[in-house]
C-alpha cells in the first residue's frame, strides 16, 4: 500500500541490544519500518516496547546493533559520527518531551539555531508563517525560562519546522503538557503535515495524541505488531488494551 | 557559535565570576609590575638624560668586561692626570674641558651619633664632586648662596640640606676613608630641572678639597663642551687619539642611552621575576578554571546533548566552550590589567610619599597589555581544553536522559598518568639538583610543575580512602552532617582533588621557601656562632678604611684584627674574585671552610671549587694578573665553599697584585679576660672621631641582623605568593558554590526530611575544611621535601644543615583552617537559604 509513496525514512532488520551477558536487553528485534513522506506517523507501544529506541536509531541519535536504516535514500547506519551529525543537521528536526531549548537563547534565537549552525539563510516569509500559525509572535524575545510549558514546546516545533527538514522526529512532545496545550500543539503538528507536506514521526503512549496521526504503528517487545490508518483515540485505546497495556 | 558562546556566558555570569577573578588577579600582578618597571625605567631615562644633557662629550675609563662588581655609586679610579686634561682641552673643537673628581664619602646628618647601628648611616648614598661653576658640567644650578669658593666650603642639593638638618652657614660633616672633615655650607643647588636624585645626597666642593678627600691628584672623568658649531662625534673621535689606553670618549647622548639600556636590562629581571609569580598565580587559577568548566559541562550535559541532536558537531561544541573560555579570559584580563594599573598607581604614590619621586609618569605600557591578555587567554584556554574535549564527546542521547550526572569513570587511568608524572617530576628534580647538567633550574622548575600535576591526579585516589576513613571520625564528631560531608567529598574525587591541589601549590611554595630560609638562617647562625672573633668590623658605606683597622689595633685589650680584602684579577683571560687575608690570624678569628688551614698558605694560593672545576689542582702553578702587577703562585690548598672568592692569597701577594685593595670584612679578637661589652663601647668611641661610618658588631648581633634580612626575603616572597593563595581559597569557594547549585535538589530533599539549616551550613563547612586541610597538608609535604632537596643540593655553598620550619608550618595550618571556614561562608549560606519546594522542583 505504500509502494507508490516516497519514503522519508526506513529500517530493515533493525536490532538494538543494550548491555551484555545476563544483563543484555534486546530493545529492537529485527524490525522493518517505513516512514512515508508527507505523513504524520505515530509510534505507539507500552513502556519497554522499544518505541523510543526505534525513534533514536531512525534519527541517527543512537546506533543499531545490526540492520540498516535510511533517511530518504541516504543509508545512515554505516556512516561516521560526523556524517550522521551532518545528516541530522540538514535533514532532520527534533521535538523532545522536555528540555528542548537552550536556556541562554531567546525564543527567536532558539528557533533559528539549526539555520545558524549550518550557516543557512532564514526565509523570512516562512519564518513569519510558522510564527503566525504557532502564535509566538509576541514571545520571540523571551528566554525559555519566561515561557510556559506549552509555549516552550511550540518554540521547539517552530525550530523543527523552520529549516524545512525532510523529517521531524517528536518524542512525547505533549507528554509534559496539560491536555488543552497538548491538543493545541498536536493540532499545529497535524497542520504542518497537511498544509506544508511536512513528514513527522512521533513516539507517544497517549492514544489521544496518536489520534492526530495519519497512521499508527504498534510496537511490542521490539517488533511491529500492528498498524492502523486514520486512527481515532477510541480505536487506538482498544488496540492497546488488546496488547495488554 | 561565537554568539552562542557569548550568550551563554552572559546568561549565567555568576558561576563564572570567581573564575574570572582568579584570572584577573594573576593578570593584575603581571600588569602592575610591568607598569611599575616601565615607570621606573622612564624615571631613570629622564634622570640619565638630565645628567648628560649639558655635557657634549664625556671622557672616562672604558668599561671592562672583568669589572663584575660594578657598584654604580662607587667612585672609579683616577685615570686622568692634569696633563691629560690639558691635552683634551687642546683638541680642536673643544670649548671647555673640566676634570671630574668623585669623592667616596658620606654627608653625615647634623645630629649624627655613632651608635654602632648598621642602619643609621645607611640608605641612599652621597654623591660628592668637585664644583666646576659651569651648570652644563655640574648638571646643577645654584638656587641659594654661592658656590664653594674656598677649600673649606661645600654646597648641597636643596632637598638634602634640610633633610639632614643643615642650613647655610652650618658646618657639614663629611665622613671619608681618611676621617671626618667639616666644611661650611655656603649654597644650595638644584640638580637638573627638578632635583630628582632618587633620594641621594648631592654635594660639591673645590677641586683641591675633592682631591684631598679622595686622596688623589687626578680625575676620574673629563666632561667636555664643544665649541659652537663643532660636531660632537668628530670631537669625541679626535679626543680618543689623545687620551690614555683603557679610556674612551663618548658623546653625552650615547652615554645616557648606554646607561638607560643597562638599567633596562636590570629591570627586565624584575619583569621576569614578576611574570614567574604571575604564572604561579595563574597556574593555581587554572585549577579553578578546570573545575568550573568541568562542573559547567556536567550541568549543561542536556543542553549539549540537545545541540548535538539538532546537528552541532562535537568539534563545534568544543569550539563553543573554548570561545566561552576566551570571552571570560578577555573580560578577566581587561579587569586584571585595569586592577594592575590602579595598583601600580597606588603603589607609586605610596613610594613617592615615602622616598621621593623615583618614578617617571606612570602610564600603562604596551607590554602590560600584551602580557596581560596573552597570559590570561593562554591559561584560560589551556585549562578549558580538557573539559571542552569532554563536552565534545557527549552523545546526543544525553539530552534525553532524565537528570544530569557526571559519569563515574574509574580513576585507574588518572592514577597511572598521575603516578608516571609524579615519578617523572621527581626524576627531573633529582637530575637538576644532583647531576651536573646545564641549566639545572630548568630541570628543577619543570620537574616541580610535572610533580605537582602528578600529585594532583593522584590526590583523587588518596581522597577516596581518606574520606572513607574520615567518615567515621566526622560522623562521630558531627553526626549526620559529618557523614554527608565525607560522602560528598568521596562522590567527586576529581573535583575535590583539583580544588585541594590549587591550595596545595601555594602552600607548597610557602613551605619550600620557608624551609630554605630557615635552613639559611641556621647556617648563618652557626657560622657566626663558630667564629672566635669578638667583633665583626663593618662599614655602612663602601669599604672599611685601612685607618680604621689601624685605630682598632692600637687599642688596649685588642689582641689582633684580621681583615679580608677583595679585588678582581685575571686568570687565564677571565676575571675572578681574589681575597687577600692574613694567613697567621685568619683561622684564629673565623672557622673558614678550607683545607688545610690558612697558615699553610705559605705565600701560595688557595682555590675554590669553581677553579678546581677548571682542572687546577694542589701543587699546580697559577698566574694571576691584577691591576698593579701579576704573580705566579703555587696552589697550596683548597677553599671549600663556592661563592665567596675564587682565589685566596696573603696580604703581601694582594698588595703585589692590586696595590691597594678594598677591605670588605675585618674581625677583632680581644685579649683574654677583656669584657666584650665594655670593649665594644671603648672601640666604638675610638672610631667615632674619624670613622663614624665604621661599626662593630658582635657575632650574635650580626647573625640576628642577617636573619632579619632573610625574614624580609621570606616576607616578600610570601606576599608575592599571596595572589596565588587568594586564588586558591576562591577556588574552594567556587567549587563549593557550583556543587551546591548542582545538589540543589538533594539539599532540598534533606531539608524536606527535616535537616536543619544549621546542619546544611555545617555540612558545607566541613567539606570546605577537609579540602583546605588536605591541600595544605599535601603542600607542606611537597614543599618541605623540595626545600630539603634544594638545601642538600646547595651543600657546596655552605648549606650544612636542614631546618624544618615547624613554626611556619603550624601557622600555615591555622591559616588553612581559617581559609576553609572563609571559603565555605558564601556556599554554606546559599545552601542553607534554599527554599525547600523550589529546590525540589529545580531542574538544572
Amino acid at each position: 500500500m505504500t509502494t507508490t509513496v516516497t519514503l522519508a525514512a526506513s529500517m530493515r532488520g533493525g536490532t538494538k541490544d543494550y548491555g551484555s551477558g545476563d544483563a543484555a536487553v534486546r530493545a529492537l528485534d529485527g524490525i522493518d519500518v517505513d516512514i512515508a513522506a508527507a505523513e504524520f506517523t505515530a509510534i505507539m507501544g507500552p513502556s519497554g516496547s522499544g518505541k523510543s529506541t526505534l525513534l533514536h536509531t531512525l534519527a541517527g541519535l543512537d546506533r543499531l546493533t545490526a540492520g540498516e536504516s535510511w533517511i530518504g535514500d541516504q543509508q545512515i547506519s554505516s556512516l561516521s559520527e560526523d556524517k550522521i551529525t551532518q545528516v541530522r543537521r540538514d535533514k532532520i528536526g527534533f521535538v523532545f518531551q522536555a528540555f528542548n531549548l537552550i536556556p541562554s537563547l531567546t525564543a527567536r534565537e532558539n528557533i533559528t539555531l539549526p539555520l545558524d549552525i549550518s550557516g543557512r539563510d532564514i526565509d523570512p516569509a516562512w519564518f513569519d508563517e510558522i510564527i503566525g500559525i504557532l502564535g509566538l509572535a509576541d514571545r520571540l524575545t523571551h528566554l525559555p525560562a519566561e515561557l510556559s510549558g506549552g509555549q516552550q514546546q511550540r518554540v521547539a516545533v517552530a525550530r523543527a519546522l523552520v529549516a524545512r527538514p525532510e523529517l521531524i522526529f517528536a518524542d512525547e512532545p505533549s507528554g509534559n503538557l496539560d491536555s488543552r496545550s497538548g491538543a493545541e500543539l498536536l493540532g499545529f503538528m497535524r497542520r504542518a503535515v497537511k498544509e506544508f507536506g511536512q513528514t513527522i514521526a512521533m513516539v507517544t503512549h497517549d492514544p489521544s495524541a496518536a489520534s492526530y496521526a495519519d497512521r499508527v504503528l504498534f510496537l511490542a517487545d521490539g517488533r511491529i505488531v500492528d498498524e492502523m490508518r486514520e486512527p481515532t483515540a477510541d480505536r487506538v485505546l482498544d488496540r492497546m488494551k488488546q496488547m495488554g497495556h | 557559535m561565537f554568539r552562542l558562546a557569548v550568550k551563554s556566558v552572559k546568561h549565567n555570569p555568576k558561576r563564572l565570576v570567581l573564575t574570572a577573578i582568579a584570572v584577573a588577579l594573576g593578570v593584575a600582578l603581571a600588569a602592575a609590575t610591568f607598569t611599575l618597571t616601565n615607570a621606573l625605567s622612564g624615571g631613570f631615562h629622564q634622570l640619565f638624560e638630565e645628567i648628560y644633557a649639558g655635557t657634549d662629550v664625556i671622557v672616562e675609563e672604558a668599561p671592562s668586561d672583568t669589572d663584575e662588581d660594578g657598584d654604580q655609586f662607587a667612585a672609579g679610579d683616577s685615570v686622568f692626570t692634569t696633563d691629560d686634561l690639558a691635552a683634551v682641552q687642546a683638541v680642536d673643537g673643544v670649548g671647555l674641558a673640566v676634570g671630574g673628581i668623585q669623592v667616596m664619602g658620606a654627608v653625615l646628618p647634623a645630629d649624627f651619633e655613632p651608635s654602632g647601628d648598621l642602619m643609621a648611616a645607611g640608605g641612599a648614598p652621597s654623591q660628592l664632586f668637585n664644583w666646576a661653576g659651569e651648570p652644563r658640567i655640574d648638571q646643577s644650578t645654584l638656587v641659594e648662596g654661592h658656590g664653594p669658593e674656598t677649600d673649606e666650603q661645600i654646597v648641597l642639593d636643596v632637598d638634602s640640606a634640610p633633610r639632614l638638618g643643615y642650613a647655610i652657614g652650618d658646618p657639614v660633616a663629611i665622613a671619608t676613608d681618611s676621617g671626618v672633615t667639616e666644611l661650611e655650607l655656603v649654597g644650595l643647588v638644584r640638580f637638573g630641572e627638578s632635583n630628582s636624585l632618587q633620594g641621594a645626597t648631592l654635594g660639591y666642593m673645590t677641586e683641591a678639597t675633592a682631591w684631598e678627600l679622595a686622596q688623589s691628584d687626578g680625575y676620574q672623568s673629563i666632561s667636555v663642551i664643544v665649541s659652537d658649531g663643532a660636531d660632537k662625534d668628530a670631537v669625541a673621535t679626535a679626543i680618543s687619539d689623545v687620551i690614555p689606553d683603557g679610556t674612551r670618549a663618548i658623546t653625552g647622548e650615547d652615554k645616557a642611552a648606554e646607561q638607560a639600556q643597562e638599567l633596562d636590562d636590570l629591570l627586565q629581571y624584575i619583569d621576569i621575576f614578576a611574570i614567574a609569580f604571575a604564572l604561579i598565580a595563574l597556574f593555581v587559577g587554572s585549577y579553578i578554571i578546570v573545575n568550573t568548566f568541568r562542573i559547567i559541562v556536567t550541568q549543561r550535559t542536556r543542553e549539549f546533548g540537545l545541540l548535538r541532536a539538532i546537528g552541532v558537531s562535537g568539534r563545534q561544541l568544543r569550539t563553543m566552550i573554548l570561545l566561552e573560555a576566551l570571552v571570560i579570559a578577555v573580560v578577566a584580563s581587561t579587569v586584571g590589567i585595569a586592577l594592575g594599573y590602579l595598583g601600580a598607581l597606588g603603589l607609586s604614590a605610596v613610594v613617592e610619599a615615602v622616598s621621593g619621586n623615583i618614578f617617571g609618569t606612570v602610564t600603562l605600557p604596551l607590554d602590560a597589555l600584551l602580557w596581560g591578555y596573552a597570559l590570561g587567554a593562554l591559561v584560560t584556554l589551556i585549562a578549558a581544553l580538557m573539559p571542552a574535549i569532554h563536552a565534545s564527546t557527549i552523545s546526543p542521547m544525553e539530552a534525553l536522559r532524565e537528570s544530569a550526572t557526571e559519569s563515574k569513570k574509574p580513576l585507574r587511568l588518572r592514577n597511572i598518568v598521575g603516578g608516571a608524572l609524579a615519578l617523572l617530576g621527581v626524576l627531573a628534580i633529582v637530575v637538576g639538583l644532583y647531576m651536573d647538567v646545564p641549566r639545572p633550574y630548568v630541570y628543577v622548575g619543570a620537574g616541580a610543575m610535572v610533580l605537582i600535576i602528578g600529585v594532583t591526579l593522584l590526590a583523587a585516589q588518596v581522597l577516596v580512602p581518606l574520606a572513607y576513613g574520615l567518615k567515621t571520625l566526622l560522623t562521630r564528631l558531627f553526626r549526620v552532617d559529618g557523614k554527608l560531608a565525607a560522602n560528598n567529598i568521596r562522590r567527586e574525587p576529581r573535583r575535590s582533588a583539583n580544588t585541594a591541589a590549587a591550595l596545595m601549590i601555594g602552600v607548597m611554595l610557602l613551605a619550600l621557601v620557608s624551609t630554605f630560609t630557615e635552613s639559611l638562617k641556621s647556617v648563618v647562625t652557626d657560622q657566626f656562632a663558630s667564629s672566635d672573633a669578638d667583633f665583626f668590623v663593618l662599614s655602612t658605606q663602601g669599604a672599611i678604611p685601612a685607618g680604621a683597622i689601624d685605630t682598632l689595633e692600637s687599642q688596649d685589650g685588642v689582641a689582633f684584627v684580621t681583615s679580608t680584602g677583595i679585588d678582581s684579577a685575571q686568570y687565564d683571560g677571565v676575571g675572578y674574585a681574589v681575597a687577600s687575608i692574613d694567613p697567621e690570624t685568619a683561622d684564629a678569628a673565623f672557622d673558614y671552610n678550607n683545607e688545610p688551614d690558612f697558615d699553610q698558605l705559605d705565600g701560595g694560593v688557595f682555590i675554590d671549587p669553581v677553579i678546581q672545576e677548571l682542572g687546577v689542582e694542589v701543587g699546580d702553578q697559577v698566574t694571576l694578573e691584577g691591576a698593579e702587577g701579576s704573580a705566579t703562585l703555587e696552589v697550596t690548598g683548597l677553599y671549600l665553599n663556592e661563592g665567596d672568592a675564587n682565589f685566596w692569597v696573603d696580604e703581601a701577594t694582594g698588595a703585589e697584585l692590586f696595590g691597594e685593595y678594598d677591605i670588605i670584612q675585618a674581625m677583632v679578637v680581644l685579649d683574654e679576660g677583656v669584657d666584650a661589652e665594655a670593649a665594644q663601647e671603648q672601640l666604638t668611641e675610638a672610631l667615632a672621631a674619624d670613622y663614624p661610618l665604621v661599626v662593630l658588631q658582635a657575632p650574635d648581633e650580626l647573625a640576628q641582623f642577617a636573619n632579619q634580612f632573610i625574614d624580609l626575603l621570606l616576607g616578600v616572597i610570601s606576599a608575592m605568593l599571596g595572589a596565588a593563595l587568594i586564588i586558591a581559597v576562591l577556588g574552594v569557594a567556587n567549587t563549593l558554590l557550583l556543587s551546591v547549585t548542582e545538589r540543589t535538589r538533594e539539599i532540598g530533599l534533606l531539608r524536606a526530611v527535616g535537616v536543619r539549616r544549621r546542619s546544611v551550613r555545617r555540612m558545607i563547612r566541613i567539606e570546605s575544611l577537609v579540602m583546605a586541610i588536605f591541600g595544605t597538608f599535601l603542600g607542606m609535604i611537597l614543599g618541605v621535601g623540595l626545600g630539603v632537596a634544594l638545601v642538600k643540593a646547595l651543600e657546596e655553598f655552605g648549606f650544612s644543615s636542614v631546618a624544618i620550619p615547624w613554626t611556619w608550618l603550624g601557622i600555615y595550618m591555622v591559616l588553612a583552617i581559617v581559609a576553609g571556614v572563609v571559603a565555605a561562608m558564601s556556599p554554606a549560606r546559599r545552601a542553607a537559604k534554599l527554599d525547600i519546594l523550589q529546590a525540589i522542583a529545580f531542574d538544572g
